[in-house]
């Protein structure tokens, strides 16, 4: 492990002070590229987005444009959208469904298997010299969880399993409690214009919801009658919130089996069929998830480095612009009615207009444009909420925070930040060992 | 003719509404039973224009009924709707008008617009599009019972939707 001469020291874990220049040091925002995005496993899309062979989707992995394709086999595969002649684009469409890709530029022509096919000109101009078997598309490692696909580039990478680690002891409570498993739609695409890891640190930030989102709860108590958190509710909450390599994960406990999982998109009028759903779909939660984890449910939540809030993405756009994709999982077996609820609820109050979301961004800019004065970069980020009470707890995964409102989130995550980024490759970077025990039958795979 | 007129005016006044921020008299243009609907634009080949716009079903970026319309009025009622508070300053220009009226009485209409937002200091956004609203009949003047808005953009270049269209 790198100790003695860290490069990167932004965050000081007793006092809880951070370092401001990370949002908007265009230095640092290159090295990211290449020792945060360029190494961890990224959340690019969903099997459901490519249900049949030869579909393709058009995605990122950071910067780099990404196509995720299902090969004629049926494989998923993701390839960096570059040509490997002069790199243009091959793929200009969101979507599409295609055997190969040709490029508009000189028409070489790629499979879907990734391979170089067709050269115009290949033996008269090249003379036949041209070694087709080095120029095939730059592909990535591409794995799933519960339908979720990831990809890295580096292939000294861990697991996926190992990567996400006892995360998935809690995500599994979300995205993995049924057999037939989840489909995404979307995304809505928007710029915003601040660094990625602002939005990121926020969206698993318990301490900004009854400030920043006040005017939303109020009239979400008056039409949905979702009743506004106590002071002590919010406070003195038993949720808890966990830290897994750095991801971060809201814990709450139901009070019922039966509760409803989210609040978007839940009305007077459709929570009792939520319930009835619940109630009906909880022996197969059980049996894929064992009782302890059917008991709980995942709040705001963050994948290590980019992955807020379901699959919802922060692209990173240069230090000082992020694009940002919303998606939302739905659970295939539930009745159309309440996925419309759901899908409704779930763009209203989080995607680009949501009447939430639409409060946040401007947060997140202040944050991020702190960093770019003279005078603003002289103090540091003040993050030194609950320090000195992160604790283990016999039944948790990971970090436990000593309460459900605290910044050991922003802590930990800018620590992992710290850690890629001071690494000279994978060896260097800790990975916490999985100790959970992960009842019933669901798996990585679903 | 005069119904076109008659609508141009309609159109011409909803403007005002929204760029004086009278959201309440606006909300009232709406059915109770209104469907706002924004699907999403894809970048697709032009043998798949079919594919181009997100059918119902699909996620939306705006999929709000009457409510959810009047929670997004009242929100900015609190004066803690940050992401409005201080507000954005906006101009709505609405033209080209088509209308297609229903044998049931009922109007077709379509517009495009441009809409200008300033907010803050210095920050600017450009949203062009069309609208297609089914208009209804209601004590003698219209009210919007389906509005479809489609935006010329497919990442949306601004930080957020928090103006109306
Ligand atoms: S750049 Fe693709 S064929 Fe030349
Ligand atoms: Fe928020």
């Amino acid at each position: 492990m790198v100790a003695v001469d860290r490069k990167h020291q932004i965050i000081d874990l007793e006092t809880g002070q951070l370092d401001r220049r990370i949002f908007v040091d265009p230095d640092i925002y290159a090295e990211e590229q290449e020792k945060v995005f360029g190494r961890a496993w990224l959340m690019i899309g969903h099997e459901s987005l490519v249900p049949n062979t030869n579909d393709f989707f058009h995605t990122y992995m950071g910067e780099e444009p990404v196509i995720l394709c299902r090969d004629g086999r049926g494989n998923l595969r993701a390839y960096l959208n570059m040509c490997r002649h002069r790199g243009n684009r091959i793929v200009r469409t969101d979507v599409g469904n295609s055997r190969n890709f040709a490029c508009a530029y000189h028409g070489w022509t790629f499979s879907n298997e990734g391979a170089l096919e067709y050269v115009p000109g290949d033996e008269e101009a090249y003379y036949g010299a041209l070694d087709r078997d080095c120029l095939g598309l730059v592909e990535a490692r591409v794995d799933t969880y519960a339908g979720i696909v990831f990809a890295t580039w580096d292939h000294g990478a861990p697991s996926l399993d190992d990567y996400l680690g006892d995360a998935r002891w809690l995500l599994d409570v979300s995205f993995n409690r049924l057999d037939n498993g989840t489909e995404a739609i979307g995304p809505i695409k928007w710029i915003e214009p601040l660094n990625w890891k602002t939005a990121v640190d926020n969206c698993s930030d318990n301490y900004h919801v009854p400030t920043t989102h006040l005017s939303t709860i109020i009239v979400q108590g008056r039409h949905r009658g979702i009743p506004r958190l106590t002071h002590e509710q919010q406070f003195q909450s038993e949720n808890k919130h966990l830290f897994v390599n750095g991801h971060s994960l809201t814990m709450r406990f139901l009070e019922r089996a039966d509760q409803v999982r989210q609040t978007h998109g839940v009305t007077p009028e459709n929570l009792a069929a939520f319930e009835e759903y619940y109630r009906a779909t909880l022996p197969e939660a059980e049996r894929r998830l064992g009782s302890l984890r059917t008991r709980l449910n995942l709040g705001n939540h963050s994948l290590f480095p980019n992955g807020v809030l379901g699959l919802r993405l922060a692209h990173p756009r240069g230090p000082l612009e992020t694009e940002f994709w919303h998606f939302v999982v739905l659970e295939k077996d539930m009745p159309d009615e309440l996925k419309t609820a759901l899908r409704r609820g779930s763009a209203n109050y989080n995607g680009v207009n949501g009447i939430f979301e639409q409060d946040d961004m401007d947060n997140w800019r202040g944050v991020t444009e702190s960093g770019l004065t003279r005078m603003g970069r002289k103090y540091t980020q003040d993050l030194s909420m609950g320090v000195g009470h992160d604790r283990r707890h016999p039944d948790y995964p990971g970090v436990v925070a000593g309460r459900y409102t605290s910044e050991s989130n922003q802590r930990l995550f800018y620590r992992r930040w710290e850690q890629f980024m001071n690494a000279d490759n994978w060896e260097d970077i800790p990975l916490e060992p999985k100790a959970m025990d992960y009842e019933g039958t669901a798996t990585l795979r679903g | 003719m005069e119904l076109w007129h008659e609508l141009m005016e309609f159109y011409i006044r909803e403007a005002w509404l929204l760029d004086e921020r009278r959201f309440r008299e606006w909300l009232d243009l709406f059915t109770e039973d209104v469907f706002y609907f924004m699907p999403r634009r894809l970048n697709v080949h032009r043998h798949e224009t079919d594919r181009e716009l997100t059918p119902v079903g699909d996620l939306a970026i705006f999929e709000d009924d009457k409510t959810y319309l009047t929670m997004r009025v009242e929100r900015l009622e609190t004066g803690m709707a940050w992401g409005e508070d201080p507000p954005s300053r906006t101009r709505h220009i609405v033209g080209n008008l088509v209308v297609d009226p229903q044998p049931d009485g009922e109007v077709q209409a379509k517009t495009a617009f441009l809409l200008y937002r300033s907010h803050h200091e210095t920050e600017e956004n450009l949203f062009s599009g069309y609208r297609e609203d089914l208009l209804r009949p209601v004590d003698g003047s219209w009210q919007i019972a389906r509005r479809t808005i489609v935006l010329d953009s497919n990442v949306i270049l601004a930080k957020n939707l928090s103006v109306f269209f």
